[in-house]
């Protein structure tokens, strides 16, 4: 195997990696603090990558063009309106079922996700079809035999990891991740410590949709085209990564996330044939691992009061 | 060889952890057949983690338990309960959308016969049955409250909470088992309604003879008033055992409840 | 002589709630304009408020609960009424058989979800194994086109058994999930694959019993010729007929006690002595089994099959049914089946716009009506009994 070709491979897989990593965080996030699952997340994703183009077609309209600001302000607009939509998802749609049993929330925010998604298919522009995303980074690339580096891949990259870690210094050195941390362990002790529940569940919920924002974007930018379908297959490979890491573990939705990615990066590698497969093949997996381990590689918290 | 001699249910050594936390710890202890037996202590002594291990709804992490000379440490909650076993709930386990005879009927679970032909197939002999074990659950309901009785096919959602003990205490009670556990059947009952319910428990015990109690409770009235001995826990150890009268006045027992009466 | 004037007065608001109802039906359907269709939802809902708010809804219930079995001879000949009525009209002939169809899936869906708890979202993918076992068993074997319905409800269960490691191991939330994986799955692997005749699909021979070909027009004489459909409408309500007895004295068991009590508490059950994994089975097979005879039927009435017909969306609008017809509840399938499919189809701007209004409609019923339209009566073992 040519070794160009399998660095185009590592880099293809690391970038899945990376999207999958940032959705399962969200989906952590969510059980964390609620015990819930939050199915609309991968459609929020795909409403940011939309919301980023329409600003960019905004910004394209009043004149601004040079790259870096676009950049900068697609990025901003996208990720604080998802986590706007974020938190009202959370405050309307999913504490009101918090009594309800934990089905009632995955079918209505399942339900939500296609809500969400039909009306991207319905009203915007030519929705049904495949949107061109403009290159927004530099598109230098050097090329080294049969593999192409891309400037933006490995900015992208970079951007990613920031962003990851820049979570988890939110969740262990901040305040606020004290707050959130104490909820997701145990809901009644944290508010007799005097924690406002659901501003912490609502801050939750934004930080979880505008990573998905940043997310869809991400996808934009490296895949150069987004369309209104492409979060039903990233949120459930993604909610099956943060099972695979356990839910309610970040670094195991991380963790997940790239294994998730390398497993179909190595099964296209190793069929080459069978590349139409890869997906089969990714959700095949999440079956035989609900089957084998049903709560994770690494276990969650499971407490259940008898 | 154990036997009946050394107790309906006896448990060895029995321990159990949570991660770091030791819930149940070496814990030796038997109640002796038609015995009325108090476990007490205070909270988070370990005494419904002991019946969840009994019942086979945790396992254990060290130690043996025998029901009538058998082993059945580590049976599942199913076997435990064909073993002769039955219990009630700390938080009461109804499902309050059913009918007072289906909850009732769920624990009659041993005497019904599940195959899909029966109950899909011969419905006359699945009317006889029916009709049998209706006239079981309405006369044990009965006993427990009369008016009640004539409400069978009411939610249980709809009663209060002392009619929903009693109900829970009859789906215990149905399929005739030996040894009967209750979690605290008290709990958010008043005085009186608590002295109602004794009453009842009482007059079912006195009417079957076959049965064994082991009952978990705070309040000390009720320990005081029906249990023959009692067992109390503390931090998961055993600290005393005895006869109410005894146990009230052991320096320990005081301590550990900070204050009891 | 008054025993016969109790029964008739408990009967005559079912009788006459099935009369208007059919009356109503056969309008909807005739009519063409979508002005007046609109006009007849509206009028069509005012009348069921008035009746909730007057108590007829209640009087309409009792027939139904003391009458069962005169009613469901009721509402049989109401359907065959109203099939009668449109007997040359292939579009609304297609329409009713397809709501009967698919109101056989969704009971099968219910026994899963109503009462074992179990959400499945592959319901279009235990379908479509289904309509596939047709097309195979049609076209490549001489086997009996009855028993091809059974093989292909035998197929769904068998499939559904490679799920069920994983549906028994999980609670209910992450079993949802391992459904959603498999429909995905499903409708892929078909697209991606040529065996099974890839995004193309399928051609399947229609179904022809003892001789009787049921893909034929019906011609009665020299001028009147009947709708093929109509040979499916009358297999289709006879499966129905057996499907909805089957769902009804299953619930109304010692069996349907079982799959509640482990609904709604599992670990109470387990300590009462309930093999949780075999009713799980039990109920996720049995749900399978139904949906895929329902599957096959469909292969033969439309003579075509495609992927695109077992979308994750198609499942979503099965579940969608049973959210609002009431869970756990036949009857309300029939209803909520009725509207679903038909109001799309009558309705040009709703057809567009399904998923969206499916998706917010059930948002909507799991914020303030979770029971759905017709909520779940307490289980009556036997009906008209009463204890001495």
């Amino acid at each position: 195997m040519d070794v160009g070709l399998f660095a185009q491979y590592v880099m293809n897989g690391l970038m899945l990696g990376m999207m999958y990593a940032l959705v399962a965080v969200g989906f952590t996030l969510f059980f964390g603090v609620l015990d819930i699952i939050n199915f609309s997340h991968g459609d929020v994703l795909t409403v940011g990558a939309f919301t980023g183009l329409a600003t960019y077609l905004g910004l394209s309209k009043i004149g601004i063009t040079w790259a870096p600001a676009q950049v900068v302000i697609v990025l901003l607009v996208a990720t604080t309106c998802m986590a706007a939509l974020g938190a009202v998802i959370a405050r309307y749609l999913v504490l009101p079922l918090k009594a309800a049993p934990a089905l009632n929330t995955l079918l209505l925010t399942l339900m939500l996700g296609t809500v969400l998604h039909e009306a991207i298919r319905l009203f915007y522009p030519l929705g049904a079809n495949p949107q061109r995303f403009p290159p927004l980074l530099p598109t230098t690339a050097y090329s080294f035999g049969n593999f192409t580096l891309r400037v933006d891949s490995v900015m992208l990259l970079l951007a990613g990891l920031a962003v990851i870690v820049g979570i988890h210094l939110v969740i262990n050195k901040t305040k606020l991740g004290l707050a959130i941390r104490a909820v997701a362990q145990d809901e009644e002790t944290a508010k007799t410590m005097g924690i406002n529940f659901t501003l912490i569940v609502l801050v939750t919920f934004a930080i979880g949709s505008g990573l998905a924002a940043f997310a869809g974007i991400l996808h934009g930018l490296y895949y150069s085209e987004i369309n209104f379908a492409m979060g039903l297959l990233l949120g459930v490979i993604g909610f099956s990564s943060a099972i695979v890491g356990g839910l309610g573990n970040i670094y195991g939705a991380i963790i997940g996330g790239f294994l998730f990615a390398a497993l179909q990066t190595i099964g296209v590698l190793a069929m080459p044939f069978a590349s139409a497969y890869k997906d089969v093949f990714a959700f095949g997996v999440i079956i035989l691992i609900m089957a084998w381990r049903p709560t994770g590689l690494i276990s969650e918290k499971i407490s259940e009061r008898v | 060889m154990t036997g009946a001699a050394d107790g309906l249910l006896v448990s060895r050594d029995l321990s159990k952890r949570f991660g770091g936390l030791v819930a149940v710890d070496s814990l030796d202890m038997a109640v002796r057949p038609q015995e009325i037996l108090g476990l007490i202590g205070p909270n988070g002594s370990g005494k419904t983690t002991f019946f969840n291990v009994v019942t086979g709804i945790y396992p254990t992490s060290g130690g043996v338990v025998e029901f009538d000379g058998k082993d059945i440490t580590d049976f599942s909650p199913q076997a435990v309960y064909r073993a002769g076993i039955a219990r009630t709930f700390q938080r009461s386990r109804l499902s309050l959308s059913l009918s007072v005879f289906d909850n009732v009927m769920v624990g009659n679970h041993m005497r019904l016969d599940q195959g899909l032909w029966f109950n899909l197939v011969a419905r006359k002999d699945f009317k006889r049955q029916f009709e049998e074990n209706f006239e079981r659950a309405r006369d044990l309901v009965k006993v427990f409250d009369p008016p009640l009785a004539d409400r069978m096919f009411e939610a249980v959602g709809t009663f209060p909470m002392i009619d929903r003990r009693r109900i829970e205490i009859c789906r215990a009670l149905i399929s005739r088992p030996k040894l009967l556990l209750l979690d605290e059947p008290s709990a958010g009952m008043t005085h009186d309604e608590t002295k109602e319910l004794m009453d009842d428990l009482l007059e079912i015990k006195g009417r079957l003879e076959d049965l064994t109690i082991i009952i978990i409770e705070h309040e000390m009235g009720v320990i005081e008033r029906i249990t023959d001995t009692c067992v109390v826990l503390n931090f998961g150890q055993k600290i005393c055992e005895g006869p109410y009268q005894e146990v009230a006045e052991d320096k320990l027992v005081q301590e550990a409840y900070l204050g009891i009466q | 002589m008054s025993k016969a004037r109790a029964v008739f007065a408990v009967l005559l608001p079912g009788i006459g709630s099935a009369v208007a109802v059919t009356v109503y039906v056969i309008l909807l359907l005739a009519v063409e304009s979508q002005a007046a269709i609109a006009a007849l939802l509206v009028a069509g809902v005012i009348v069921v408020l008035a009746a909730a708010r007057f108590g007829g809804m209640a009087r309409i219930g009792r027939s139904f609960a003391e009458r069962e079995n005169a009613m469901n001879l009721v509402i049989v000949l109401a359907v065959l009424a109203v099939t009668g009525f449109f007997y040359e009209d292939h579009f609304v002939l297609l329409l009713m058989a397809t709501v009967i169809i698919y109101v056989i899936a969704c009971l099968g869906l219910n026994l899963q979800f109503g009462y074992a708890g179990t959400l499945n979202f592959a319901g279009a993918a235990f379908f479509g194994v289904g309509c596939y076992t047709a097309a195979v068993l049609t076209k490549h074997t001489a086997m009996p086109h009855l028993l091809i319905l059974v093989a292909g409800g035998v197929m769904a269960a068998v499939i559904g058994s490679l799920l069920i490691l994983p549906v028994l191991r999980t609670r209910s939330h992450y079993s949802a999930v391992v459904t959603i994986a498999f429909a995905l799955l499903f409708k892929i692997f078909l697209e991606v694959n040529d065996t099974l005749g890839g995004p193309q699909g399928l051609p399947v021979d229609g179904m022809n019993v003892l001789g009787w070909e049921f893909n034929d027009n019906i011609e009665i004489g020299e001028d009147f010729e009947v709708a093929f459909y109509v040979n499916y409408i009358v297999v289709g309500l006879i499966v129905l007929a057996l499907a909805f007895t089957f769902v009804r004295r299953l619930e109304r068991s010692w069996v349907g006690l079982n799959l509640d009590a482990l609904r709604l508490d599992e670990t109470a059950a387990a300590c009462f002595g309930l093999n949780i994994t075999r009713w799980k089975i039990t109920a996720f097979t049995l749900g399978n089994f139904l949906t895929g005879v329902a599957g096959a039927l469909y292969a033969m009435m439309l003579g075509f099959i495609a992927p695109t017909n077992f979308t994750f969306g198609d499942s979503l609008i099965l579940v969608s049914i049973i959210l609002l017809g009431g869970i756990g509840n036949p009857w309300g399938l029939v209803v909520a089946t009725t509207i679903l499919i038909i109001l799309p189809e009558k309705l040009q701007v709703i057809q567009e716009y399904r998923f969206l209004l499916f998706g917010a409609m059930v948002i909507l019923i799991l914020l303030f009506r979770p029971e759905g339209l017709l909520p779940r009566p307490l289980r009556t073992y036997l009906p008209g009994w009463q204890p001495k």
